[in-house]
């Protein structure tokens, strides 16, 4: 599981992953609000209230990246 | 009472690691084209800025009504922008057009080959060119806290004779 | 999704002074009319089968734009809960009474039901700031403080965070630490871990089996995050993070009944003369002092012809060994222009706390225990349709509805005598609907 999360991390900072991405120019999609990491964000902390105070464990989204890369 | 240390010390010494590397490996291709691929003729003796523009860019709410500001303050001393749109959907373009008037020439670039020609490192984008025809400045995003500053130099751009 | 548009009148009249030559006046204000607020609200609504647990909610997330990605978020919740919760003991063939959490009431339950506790009328409180922006071009750094407080509880914390984007921003690498302090005053004062219920006693004597009126514990949270954009359609987002609580840990209102280690039955009990008090022998449960868990989160945002497919997976492990996978996705289907269905599907699975018992054998005890069914093996199915609708405004209102549905185990191994095929595990439904409104002002 850390390895793979390593990885992945490797592959960002060091660029590897550079051909997965889109150009500057090409994020119509990604910019849409519901393309977003956080739309919906009343339901996530309505349901994240829930299953915390019903189940065993809990949390783990964190936050930030993808959307409309501007600036 | 106390969490164990060195454990989280570990884990979070990991991203922190990770973030510091990030920090030194160089941002790719930051370089601005030199030539300009793109025929000024029409502009030689004017001072060009070409904005590269889309429906989705949040910054371009802010960039294009400081664009139409610009034109109309020194467009009579010389001042020509050109707005490039890389929608892919003519009519997102359009419609934000209709929420945010654009008071100078559009190119329409849905393909992205201008886009490409530019090498746009993000958006918004905008080059300026000199009364030359040499491109001598380039913007990468929109920033408000900049737009005294960016305000100056083209005034300074102005102020210069052709070479 | 939401568009401002401001009508035709008013971009013909735009692009008649354009053509013109002259600025039109209120153009170079556009900018300022931008809406700066952004809020979402949202009134929900929690109710279990069979009289249980009811949460009524009331929650507002306004975010305030300063201009140049600088943002503050304000999140204010407002909790109702009634209703009535598993104690942790079992069912018995004959009714059965308890000890309330005060010490001073007894209440009871049927025979051949699951006892439940009378959770008091509680309201909660929450409210949570956060500040973003970036620093450096490629750098956003944020920060935040909670605050929540309820009859027997209350919640302080803080968080920063920091995320760097690679790559033309396809990459985003995330990090963020959370530190959290909570004290708890429970009703009656704490119970001694393991102590025997007693008898109910009158306000001036205290029920004997109480330790300290409040504790605390504390909780450090460490988040990494990787966001990868995998093409024009898709996004991909990879968290680890760990989290270390210490200090009381234990439910203070649950409880295990104590069994004959032959048989499995509830050991009967008489109260003193002249007292009201337990039928049976009922312990408070002892959890451990910490806790330490590690989850991995991925999850996978796909643009297919303006339908959007969310999926997430989570996995979670811990030393008290409750791990656990969750699955989940969603699916955006646009309606025309304006308005949309998105289903809504959730399974999760938990393996039991090391310490979980289904009751205790009479003789010696544990060093932990509980019979929390929230520490069982355990698994959830939740379904769930929301709709939402884009007025001429721009403004979103929405609603959901969502089923769901727990079925724990007690594992074999922690069945005593002749419960095994006997067992009865407080299972549950519930219903979640949802109002809501998103503007911007």
């Amino acid at each position: 599981m850390r390895k793979l999360f390593l990885l992945a991390t490797a592959c960002g900072a060091l660029q590897g992953c550079a051909n997965l991405g889109v150009q500057p120019w090409e994020r119509e999609v990604l910019a849409r609000d519901d393309m977003q990491l956080d739309v919906n964000a009343l339901d996530t902390a309505f349901d994240d209230h829930i299953y915390f105070s019903k189940e065993g464990t809990s949390g783990g989204r964190g936050f930030g990246g993808g959307g409309c890369g501007c600036n | 009472m106390f969490p164990d240390v060195t454990r989280v010390v570990r884990f979070a010494g990991l991203g922190v690691a990770l973030l510091i590397g990030g920090m030194f490996s160089a941002i790719s291709g930051a370089a601005p084209a030199n030539a300009s691929p793109f025929d000024l003729a029409n502009h030689r003796g004017r001072v060009v800025i070409i904005d590269f523009w889309a429906s989705w860019c949040k910054p371009c709410r802010q960039s294009i009504p400081w664009l139409n500001a610009m034109r109309a303050r020194y467009g009579a001393d010389g001042l020509d922008v050109i707005g490039v749109n890389v929608d892919v959907v003519r009519s997102d373009a359009e419609r934000f057009m209709r929420e945010v008037p654009i008071e100078f020439e559009i190119i329409y670039d849905p393909n992205g080959e201008l886009a490409k020609q530019f090498k746009v490192q993000g958006m918004p984008s905008s080059y300026v060119f000199d009364r030359s025809g040499k491109m001598v400045q380039t913007h990468l995003g929109f920033r408000n806290a900049k737009k005294a500053e960016n305000e100056a130099a083209l005034k300074n751009l102005l102020n210069q004779s052709i070479q | 999704m939401a568009n401002k548009d401001p009508g035709i009148g008013a971009a013909v009249a735009a692009a008649t002074c354009s053509l013109l030559g002259t600025a039109t006046p209120g153009v170079s204000v556009a900018a300022d009319a931008e809406p700066k607020w952004d809020i979402e609200s949202a009134f929900l609504y929690y109710g279990e089968s069979d009289g249980r647990v009811k949460d009524l909610s009331l929650s507002a997330l306004a975010t305030r734009d300063f201009g140049d990605e600088r943002k503050l978020g304000l999140d204010l919740s407002v909790d109702s809960l009634t209703g009535a919760s598993p104690s942790g003991a079992i069912a018995n063939s004959s009714a059965q009474t308890f000890t309330s959490p005060s010490g001073r009431d007894t209440y009871s339950t049927p025979a051949g039901e699951i006892p439940l506790d009378n959770t008091f009328l509680d309201t909660r409180f929450a409210l949570n700031g956060s500040w973003s922006q970036p620093f450096a071009r490629l750098y956003t750094v944020n920060a935040g403080l909670g605050f929540s407080s309820e009859y027997d509880y209350q919640h302080i914390g803080a968080n920063f965070g920091l995320t760097r984007d690679f790559n033309q921003r396809n990459t985003t690498l995330s990090a963020a630490l959370a530190y959290a302090q909570d004290t708890i005053k429970p009703v009656g004062g704490l119970p001694l871990p393991l102590a025997q219920m007693t008898d109910a006693v009158d306000d001036e004597q205290s029920p004997g089996n109480r330790g300290d009126n409040s504790d605390s514990k504390n909780v450090l949270d460490v988040l990494l995050g990787v966001t990868q954009v995998i093409g024009r359609h898709t996004l991909l987002r990879v968290n680890l993070s760990y989290s270390d609580s210490s200090g009381y840990l234990t439910d203070p209102y649950k409880i295990l009944s104590v069994v004959d280690p032959v048989t499995g039955d509830l050991i009967g009990r008489t109260p003193a003369p002249g007292a009201s008090g337990p039928t049976g022998v009922y312990r408070f449960e002892s959890r451990p002092d910490s806790r330490r868990k590690e989850a991995l989160y991925a999850e996978l945002r796909h643009d297919f012809s303006g339908k959007v497919l969310q999926l997430g997976y989570r996995y979670s492990t811990d030393d008290w060994d409750v791990d656990s996978h969750t699955l989940e996705s969603r699916l955006r289907l646009p309606i025309g222009g304006s308005s949309y269905f998105e289903p809504h599907v959730r399974y999760y699975q938990q393996t039991a706390a090391s310490f979980y018992r289904y009751s205790l054998a009479n003789g010696a005890l544990p060093e932990f225990a509980s019979a929390d069914a929230r520490l069982s093996e355990m698994s959830a199915v939740t379904m769930g349709l929301k709709y939402g609708h884009v007025n001429a405004g721009g403004n979103e209102w929405n609603t959901r509805l969502e089923f769901y549905r727990q079925t724990a185990k007690a594992p074999n191994e922690v069945l005593i005598g002749n419960q095994p095929g006997n067992t009865q595990m407080p299972d549950f439904d519930a219903v979640i609907l949802q109002f809501g409104y998103h503007f911007k002002l």
